[in-house]
């Protein structure tokens, strides 16, 4: 698994590519809940997700879950097909925020 | 005693002569102090005075306890006048028993108060009147009154004098007679009570041995309570339990809660669901309870085997559920009481929540237990349970309860509620699981199930996921499946996977992960085994409650999405623990 962070002034952009597997979940977990931290917007780019398994999940689960007690948007973007259709088995492509694209989820915010 | 009063009485005819007054008195008394039958000596004493006094009739009235009046309760003399009542105030008698003084009248045609009415019916001529009042400890007991001296001229002041000393002394056996009375009759409705309260207990399951994983406790704040809680086990060892609260107290609370404890023992024993339960017990109660009552019921059913418990909440407090390792969750109700309505709920089936308690601990109790009163007057409120509760891995679940027992029951006070608490501890069972794999179902097959398509064994390591992903992914596509397909498959092995990485082996050890596939017609095959000598905790690859967005169980649910069969074996070969898990293709 690969990772890219951007920032501007609207949001945290992280952006996975590759297995995000149990090796390299905990990376991914760290990753975010870092990017929590002091972002107001954090939105994680799932276009490059060839594969997740339910580690994988379950770091998206915890970061989600920080974010709303520290009051920070988290948002999925571009969720790869592959990613969907774990989230949708999982049954959280319903308890996700979901967009298209990183403009489409700044204008959404 | 009574036999020697009536003797004498039989023997004269009421017609013996006492020259003595203080031996009539003496006669009197001992007949009333040795009589259990109030109304006979009433009459026989009236009889000796009138007799005594050489009169022609006589009369005693009794203040009636519920209504302001007097009544006749005895007579003698040619008309029977018993049971005529007086208004307050009325006649001679009336007066008398109102300004509480003894009177002589010698000639009713000059007085006002007489009360004519009675003569005028009877045909009894009154001429005089002697009347002396019975009052005990200003308590007016009544009034005897004697009419018509035949023998020796006129009522004199000795006649009165010796009536009002029989009089005092009759008011104070009647008085006397009536508060015995009234405590055989509590005695008898404590007795009652008593007997209500001994049968409510007998429903009430025997406490059970120090180990069992179900524990009870009630206690009522009356003598009968409307709370209740059961628990039965059935023939493949799980438990049935149930906990209800009737609304309202007193007699009628506790027969409906009787009959709704009844009826889980009755139908629990062929319905082994607890929504489908709680629906049928509805319409049972809806049927014929009436007065506004309901009755807030958990029912669960838990497997010592796996831990599982699958429980049903209709409108009760939420139970809690203490994990061992100290986290809490609450349970709340997911549907209304019992006994408001039917079809309150779909088809009549109360949801139900399944969970694994995982050596972790569940209490169900009443409101009398949030609600209850500290010493300082303040409620425990669910705080302060969840404080007592919170040291559910310090000490024994039985001395927990007691605690919450202690806290709320003091020694000469009331409680406000019924109190009722039950347990359900895990720890135990959970270490017996650890230990021995009878939950373990069927051994692998020595045959081969078809054609291999792969065979490996690995370091079980989280850095060789990947490759096996690859490899299973290379299998099915070998096979023709789609991309979905695929995916899926390479997921639930890599899940199957993972669960070995993560749980087969203690820390520390390191073992491996052997994966097999095979293609027989349209079933794909994948078998993910370690080579652990320790079983595997089923429930703890049991599915997650996808409600819950705690992680965990998330691997076993996504398995189970995507295959057709999934089974754990005991392998054919070697220790170890086997998942097979089968895809249908094509």
């Amino acid at each position: 698994m690969e990772h890219d962070i951007t920032q501007n002034d609207k949001a945290t952009i992280v952006a996975f590519r590759g297995d995000v597997d149990l090796e390299s979940s905990p990376r991914a977990r760290k990753i975010l809940l870092d990017a929590l931290d002091g972002a107001a917007v954090l939105l994680v780019d799932m276009s490059g997700v060839s594969y997740i398994d339910s580690s994988g999940i379950a770091s998206l689960v915890e970061s989600f879950q920080t974010g709303r007690a520290k009051g920070t948007r988290f948002a999925l973007v571009a969720v790869s097909e592959p990613a969907l259709r774990v989230l949708q088995l999982a049954r959280l492509d319903k308890v996700f925020d979901l967009h298209g694209s990183v403009d489409e989820a700044l204008a959404a915010g | 005693m009574e036999n020697s009063a009536a003797n004498h009485m039989a023997g004269s005819g009421g017609g013996k002569e006492f020259t003595d007054p203080l031996e009539l008195l003496a006669v009197v008394s001992e007949d009333f102090a040795s009589s259990l039958d109030l109304d006979g000596a009433m009459v026989r004493g009236l009889k000796r005075i009138v007799h005594n006094l050489g009169a022609e009739a006589g009369s005693l009235f009794l203040a009636d306890p519920d209504d302001p009046g007097l009544v006749c309760r005895a007579c003698v003399g040619p008309v029977d006048i018993t049971g005529l009542r007086l208004a307050p105030g009325q006649g001679i008698v009336g007066q008398c028993v109102d300004h509480n003084v003894g009177e002589i009248v010698r000639n009713v045609d000059g007085d006002p108060r007489f009360h004519r009415a009675v003569d005028r019916e009877t045909g009894f001529k009154t001429l005089s009147v002697i009347c002396a009042p019975m009052t005990v400890h200003d308590e007016r007991v009544g009034a005897v009154q004697v009419l018509n001296k035949r023998v020796g001229g006129l009522f004199g002041f000795q006649d009165l004098n010796l009536l009002k000393v029989l009089a005092y002394s009759m008011g104070l056996a009647i008085r006397n007679a009536r508060l015995a009375g009234q405590l055989v009759e509590q005695e008898r409705m404590r007795r009652e009570l008593e007997l209500a309260s001994e049968i409510q207990r007998s429903l009430l399951p025997r406490p059970t041995d120090g180990i069992a994983p179900v524990i009870g406790l009630n206690v009522p704040a009356r003598e009968v309570s409307g709370d209740f809680f059961d628990h039965f086990d059935f023939d493949d060892g799980r438990t049935y339990f149930c906990l209800g609260d009737v609304s309202g107290k007193g007699m009628d609370a506790a027969l409906l809660m009787a009959k709704a404890s009844s009826l889980f023992r009755a139908l629990g024993k062929t319905l082994r669901e607890p929504g489908r339960l709680l629906g049928r017990l509805n319409a049972e109660i809806c049927e014929t309870a009436a007065g506004g009552r309901f009755i807030t019921m958990v029912i669960g059913i838990y497997d010592p085997r796996t831990g599982m418990v699958r429980m049903a909440n209709a409108g009760h407090e939420p139970p809690l559920l203490f994990h061992h390792d100290g986290a809490l969750s609450d349970l709340p109700a997911l549907a209304p009481p019992i006994g408001i309505a039917r079809g309150v709920v779909a088809d009549d089936v109360y949801p139900e929540q399944e969970f694994g308690l995982d050596g972790g601990t569940l209490y169900v109790f009443t409101d009398g237990v949030t609600e209850g009163r500290m010493p300082d007057g303040s409620m425990l409120d669910i705080k302060g349970v969840t404080r007592v509760l919170g040291r559910t891995t310090q000490l024994p679940v039985r001395a927990l309860l007691e605690t919450i027992r202690d806290m709320l029951c003091r020694d000469g006070e009331d409680l406000r509620d019924d109190l009722t608490l039950l347990a359900v501890d895990d720890s135990g069972p959970c270490r017996t699981r650890g230990g021995h794999r009878m939950e373990l179902p069927g051994r692998q097959d020595e045959a081969v199930p078809g054609e291999t398509l792969l065979s490996l064994r690995l370091p079980a390591l989280p850095e060789r996921l990947k490759l096996i992903r690859a490899a299973v992914g290379e299998a099915a596509r070998t096979c023709g499946c789609s991309p979905k397909v695929v995916h899926d498959v390479v997921m639930a092995v890599d899940e199957a996977c993972q669960n070995v990485v993560r749980h087969a082996y203690p820390d520390g050890v390191s073992g491996d992960v052997g994966i097999e596939a095979f293609r027989d017609g349209t079933r794909l095959v994948f078998d993910v085994r370690d080579f652990s000598p320790l079983p595997v905790d089923v429930a703890k690859v049991r599915p997650r409650d996808l409600e819950d967005l705690r992680p965990g169980g998330l691997g076993t649910h996504l398995i189970r999405e995507v295959m057709d069969e999934v089974a754990f074996l005991q392998p054919a070969r070697g220790t170890g623990n086997l998942l097979r898990m089968v895809k249908m293709v094509g």
